[in-house]
């Protein structure tokens, strides 16, 4: 079954045309790895999927729903049904900063009472756990380095059951030694099945980690196929150039 | 004897001070509050209004609008009778106006100081507007906010003063009476003593705030 559907999407900021022509599947427990250059598009494509910008053409399906139709989007009920089967972790974290760890990951879900509070606090016990961060449940979120900031948003995210997780550049704003911790984290995820997009620099994590690579370059997608495919065998100048540059 | 007595007369005009500086301080933090989602607004209209309103009372003396509610209003046509206010009530409404202006623009400050990833943040977590702002955004707001507002509170213990030019008898016009009756300019340095008590206080007061809320 198809997670993501995107068929011809294009958007625009003014008279920058940054998607020109956008079509591609996701299917259940595939994780997708986003490379490219800078301005590109592929922050700007994933922000897309969960209506973080607005597109302009084209249609994005979301499990079987339209979350955008031919350019026209339902009413925000609707939209923020399906918003709500995604979770999505940024590059800069984005966690709250006046709060605790704890209501960070049970803030949102409280909020739509999707479980009794107690119940809350044992999932988020569990997750920050999963993530190797049961010891800073309390801590304010200042406290904590680049990584586990990262690492509670990623439990943030699970807190609400996405189907999909959107990554955008999660790791560009750390260390490498930071940057492993929160790889494997996504490592886990992609072991228990869970349908991502990520938006990366990191070409070894992605070649290791992605079931498919989305190659973008100037608003167009130049290749989507396997890590082996894409970053071994390509004979694309573009994508061989990049590689050659960044490896 | 002599300051004991100056002491006891100060206290009771720090009590108008003090009335007339709780009353703007509540009123205008809220007000403050109101306008600054009425200046944010996305209709233009409103937008443009508050921000004239906002230029007006930043943009003129706050003696003269003093002078102007207290004298002035009574003088407007058709309405003019039905803003007779009395002496205190014409001095708060011209400091509780002023300062509502000072607080919305303090208070947008703090809006615009933060990042659009918190917006981003409290959406794809399904937050709802409103959510959004009371939950999210509003605390972090305050707190940004609080080194500016317990400024201009600290402006506003002295600013109080002014009143006396509508014949108010607060602190500074007791002193005033005391100097003229013992011809001893010194009641103005016990003067100046309970206004530095009173922002000494402020301070303090705010700096605890501060630390309560720190993140």
């Amino acid at each position: 079954m198809n997670m993501i559907e995107v068929k011809n999407l294009k958007k625009s900021f003014g008279d920058l045309e940054v998607l020109k022509d956008i079509s591609f599947d996701v299917k259940k427990g595939e994780v997708i790895a986003a490379l490219g250059p800078s301005g590109s598009g592929k922050s700007t494509l994933l922000r897309s999927l969960i209506e973080l910008e607005k597109i302009d053409g084209g249609s994005i399906i979301i499990e079987g729903n339209f979350l955008c139709k031919d350019g026209k989007y339902p009413p925000e009920k609707k939209i923020a049904a399906i918003r709500s089967k995604m979770g999505m972790v940024f590059q800069h974290f984005n966690l709250f900063p006046h709060m605790s760890v704890k209501d960070n990951l049970i803030c949102a879900p409280l909020m739509q009472k999707t479980a009794p509070k107690n119940e809350l606090i044992k999932k988020c016990q569990a997750l920050l756990d999963k993530v190797g961060l049961i010891d800073k449940i309390d801590a304010a979120p200042s406290s904590l380095s680049g990584g586990q900031k990262q690492r509670v948003a990623i439990a943030r995210a699970l807190m609400l059951n996405p189907d999909i997780l959107l990554f955008d550049e999660p790791t560009s704003a750390l260390d490498p030694e930071l940057t492993k911790e929160v790889l494997n984290v996504i490592k886990q995820l992609a072991e228990d099945k869970m349908t991502m997009i990520i938006v990366t620099h990191e070409i070894g994590f992605a070649y290791e980690a992605a079931d498919k690579i989305l190659f973008m370059t100037d608003g167009y997608i130049l290749d989507y196929d396997t890590p082996e495919k894409v970053l071994k065998n390509n004979s694309n100048e573009r994508i061989n150039q990049f590689l050659n540059n960044v490896i | 004897m002599e300051l004991k007595q100056w002491i006891s007369q100060m206290s009771i005009g720090s009590l108008l001070t003090l009335k007339l500086f709780f009353a703007t301080i509540f009123i205008s933090l809220i007000l403050g509050l109101a306008t600054t989602f009425l200046y944010t607004s996305k209709n233009k209209y409103i937008s443009k209004i508050t921000g004239f309103y906002i230029l007006i009372m930043r943009g003129t003396p706050l003696l003269l609008q003093i002078f102007f509610v207290f004298f002035g209003l009574p003088y407007l046509p058709f309405i003019g009778k039905y803003l007779v206010f009395d002496r205190f009530t014409a001095g708060a409404v011209a400091f509780i106006l002023n300062y509502t202006a000072y607080y919305a623009e303090i208070f947008r400050g703090g809006l615009l100081s933060i990042d659009n990833g918190q917006y981003e943040a409290a959406k794809v977590l399904g937050m709802t507007a409103l959510q959004t702002k009371f939950k999210i955004i509003l605390p972090q707001m305050f707190r940004v906010s609080l080194p500016a507002i317990s400024n201009e509170a600290i402006i506003l213990v002295k600013d109080t003063a002014l009143i006396t030019t509508i014949g108010l008898t607060d602190l500074l016009q007791v002193t005033k009476t005391i100097v003229n009756r013992t011809t001893n300019i010194s009641a103005f340095v016990v003067a100046a003593l309970f206004y530095l008590v009173m922002s000494y206080i402020l301070t303090i007061f705010f700096k605890f705030l501060e630390k309560r809320f720190a993140y």
